[in-house]
């Protein structure tokens, strides 16, 4: 503990140079840029930072790199927030709440509350990777492939929570995002499916499928109902954007647990922050007691996912530290710096190259703390921003998601696959199949079927690895007493139903 | 008005260092370089690749700025895919190891090597066979004892690892269970938790667990023991005849004008004469150095396909 006080404060004492402040500064500001462009995520951000940095010195380089990492985390709420169009995956969650809460005039709201649930989560899951990264590997490299799967499936299971009214409709969204995400190479098997186009090889990207399915379908539906976005009066007047303190003690437990939640499974290598704020969000509707606002702009829904989102990316950043094992895109081109650097990442980078990646960590503190306050200044900028260029809001956001559609493989396939999804996003929104349900599955199924896989190769056969493992089987009990309860309750609404209506 | 103008000087100067400093052909490359690594970051593929585009950029060998981009999958199939959807353009250098020969045999994927434009072999590195430090598998003779079937690690399916896994177990004569996992790091995870017995891979993924005397490698695929790795005997003075190397080289796409290809070629060869090439990657890589350029690697190549096929069809991985 005192060790790492110790060697954080010298860390701070080589960060805190005029041009690494400068470089910390203008890379938050460049990651919550790209971060709010749809298509730019961390693993972009840092991959067009990466040349910047050879000539700098190996702590300003990977202060830089670092610092764009934590500011997409910042970045990608915004365009969630402001157009429905969510920057990276980990924003998608904050899109559900956020842009409600945007079309009812309180987008200044919903801006500010996440940008400080942003800061909380990223300083819990700095203060983990300060004080505990050494303990916390030696626990999270012992979660293998059962364990993970079991983890897919209780991600799976939230499907129910974003479901809405008609479960059968979300089951077949469920099942036609399952079928999308089986397009592509499969590395247990070696297999090509369905790869009708050489393009398909690769299976079909995740982020233009998002972009389409919010971003273009949102911009269809705007067309056709001739929605105008209550924007309220012009000002600049921070005070206004600032969230008053009510709405802080709502968001404060929510911030908390999304915190814990996401540090957990940030660290978890492989499984990343896109799966963090999807259970943070399930948990916060479940604990709610207002579960009916969910979906209307509810900040409990909005603090949570934003959260973990954030304490997610010191997670990642943990195996990488102690193991050289990267746990999400944005870490494992970290990783392939740190080599560039000269540096040794594995068990022995600490030792040998400790005051390097305390000087990093001592950037992030530094860096998260300015991106609370740049991200809560820049509110009016990009409210004001929306109003000036609301007229034309919806050539704005068709022209920023095929950009960032382009860019994602610099070839017009993606294109077309936001173009189609942006299509297929409108009908599931006019004949009301959920989008949440067809997402998480797109990101869930492959992940569940390659570990479910990996887990009965292990076994050499046996189901009863699921059971046999104490972690793999706590999730299992986790999941029945979750099921149970549900039909519980269910059975009790039912009951109380005609009693209601007879009173 | 202070932060914008400090963001408008950082912002000036960051652009400054990233504008390229000399040019050395007037056409080609008309844009960035891209090079592909076919499996996840922190893997040989990338490594590989970022550690070029360092030194190239560096020294200064090329004047346009180099991306590397990671299209992990199908055991490089996606990789190959990617480059062969970018046909007769010079821009894009992909890595090409074992799997670039057998991913086509195995997967039906409509592509083979032929597909691709040799640049040239830049090293060779051998195939451990690891186990966890605390295992009570201490030697081969531990492991060709075992009374239960034994799971083996490596990364992706129909690989080098596989294949050295599968000539292992019909040289033991008995089965062992082979997992394919996304990348070496997963590979590595999965012998540091003990989730399996042993795993086959590359020195440059496991080299620092080496180190650290978690991992023991108890076998190397060379046919002599290894310069870097003095202590590992090798399969074949145990008495199994295991020797596959993995290779790593560069390919570009196919069907590229001549003059892009001998700029590649160009560029490569250039990189592999500098020191820092040597010190920052070969040595700290334990890869052994073994420079082809673009004709003999073709010819290697060709030789590797013949050797991967009747290897794999007689093992039965294809028909």
């Amino acid at each position: 503990m005192l060790d790492s006080l110790i060697h954080l404060a010298a860390g701070i004492d080589a960060v805190l140079t005029p041009y690494n402040l400068a470089v910390i500064f203008v890379a938050g500001m460049i990651g919550t840029v790209v971060g709010a462009l749809p298509g730019l995520g961390p693993s972009s951000g840092i991959a067009l930072m990466l040349p910047l940095t050879f000539g700098m010195p190996h702590v300003a380089g990977l202060c830089l790199l670092t610092g764009v990492y934590l500011g997409t985390m910042y970045g990608g709420r915004i365009t969630s927030i402001l157009i429905n169009t969510p920057g990276d995956a980990p924003a998608i969650v904050t899109a559900i709440e956020g842009y409600p809460m945007m079309c009812q005039g309180r987008g200044g709201l919903a801006l500010g509350i996440s940008a400080v649930s942003s800061f909380v989560g990223g300083t819990f899951g700095l203060v983990v990777l300060i004080f505990f990264a050494p303990i916390v590997t030696a626990y999270a490299i012992y979660l293998g492939a059962p364990e993970y799967f079991m983890l897919m499936v209780v991600g799976l299971s939230t499907i129910v929570l974003l479901a809405g009214d008609n479960v059968v409709k979300a089951l077949i969204a469920t099942l036609f995002g399952a079928l999308v995400s089986t397009f592509g190479s499969d590395y247990v098997s070696g297999h090509v499916r369905f790869a009708f186009l050489p393009d398909l090889i690769e299976g079909i990207d995740f982020v233009a499928i998002i972009i389409g399915l919010y971003g273009l379908s949102e911009v269809f539906h705007n067309i056709e109902k001739r929605t105008v976005l209550n924007l309220g009066k012009p000002s600049l007047k921070i005070r206004e954007y600032v969230p008053d303190a009510a709405s802080l003690r709502e968001g404060a437990l929510p911030t908390l647990r999304g915190s814990l939640l996401g540090n957990a499974i940030g660290i978890l290598p492989g499984a990343g922050p896109t799966i963090a704020t999807f259970l943070a969000y399930a948990l916060e509707r479940k604990l709610s007691r207002h579960p009916e606002k969910f979906g209307h702009g509810a900040i409990a829904g909005l603090a949570s996912p934003e959260a973990a989102n954030n304490a997610a990316v010191p997670g990642a950043l943990i195996p990488l530290i102690t193991l050289g094992i990267p746990g999400s895109g944005g870490t494992a081109i970290m990783l392939g710096a740190l080599i560039i650097f000269g540096l040794q990442p594995g068990p022995l980078l600490m030792m040998q190259s400790g005051d390097v990646v305390w000087g990093m960590i001592a950037g992030l503190v530094v860096g998260n703390v300015f991106l609370l306050f740049s991200n809560v200044l820049l509110i009016p900028l990009f409210i004001n921003l929306l109003r000036v260029i609301q007229t034309h809001l919806a050539s704005v956001v068709i022209g920023l998601c095929l950009v960032g559609a382009f860019s994602l493989n610099y070839s017009l396939f993606n294109v077309w696959i936001v173009l189609i999804f942006g299509v297929v996003g409108y009908l599931m929104r006019k004949h009301s199949y959920p989008s949440g349900p067809f997402i998480l599955a797109v990101v869930l199924t492959p992940l569940a079927e390659n570990y479910f896989r990996q887990s009965i190769m292990l076994s050499q056969g046996s189901w009863g690895i699921f059971v046999e493992r104490p972690i793999s089987l706590t999730l299992v009990l986790l999941m029945a007493a979750t099921i149970a309860i549900a039909i519980m309750n269910k059975q009790g609404m039912f009951k109380r139903g005609p009693a209601s209506r007879a009173s | 008005m202070k932060h914008t103008r400090l963001l408008t000087c950082a912002v000036a100067g960051a652009i400054a260092l990233a504008l390229p400093v000399g040019v050395m052909a007037a056409d080609f490359p008309s844009r960035g370089l891209e090079f592909v690594a076919g499996y996840t970051p922190g893997g040989g593929h990338d490594i590989m690749l970022r550690t070029m585009a360092k030194i190239i950029q560096e020294g200064k060998i090329v004047a346009v700025p180099i991306t590397v981009v990671n299209k992990p999958g199908g055991a490089g199939a996606v990789s190959l895919g990617y480059l062969n959807g970018h046909k007769g353009d010079g821009h894009f250098l992909m890595a090409s190891t074992s799997s670039f020969v057998t991913t086509p045999l195995t997967s039906n994927i409509g592509l083979n090597y032929k597909n691709f434009t040799p640049i040239a072999r830049l090293g060779i590195d051998p195939e451990l066979l690891l186990v966890n430090a605390q295992s009570n598998l201490k030697s081969l003779k531990d492991i060709a004892a075992a009374g239960k079937v034994l799971n083996v690690g490596g990364t992706g399916k129909g690989g080098i690892e596989q294949i050295v896994t599968v000539l292992f177990a019909k040289a033991l004569g008995k089965k062992l269970n082979y997992i394919p996992f996304q990348s070496d790091g997963e590979v590595v995870t999965a012998l540091l938790s003990n989730h399996v017995d042993f795993i086959v891979s590359n020195p440059g993924s496991a080299g620092e667990f080496i180190k650290t005397k978690q991992f023991v490698a108890l076998a190397i695929s060379t046919e002599t023991r290894s310069q870097t790795l003095p202590d590992v005997p090798t399969f074949k003075e145990q008495g199994y005849d295991i020797t596959l190397s993995l290779f790593r080289g560069v390919v570009a796409a196919g069907d590229i004008g001549a003059a892009e290809k001998k700029y590649l070629a160009e560029m490569v060869r250039k990189l592999s004469e500098t020191d820092e090439w040597k010190k920052s990657y070969l040595e700290k890589n334990r890869v052994e150095p073994a420079f082809l350029g673009p004709d003999e690697y073709a010819a290697f190549l060709a030789d590797m396909n013949e050797v991967y096929r009747t290897s794999l069809t007689e093992l039965g991985i294809i028909k």
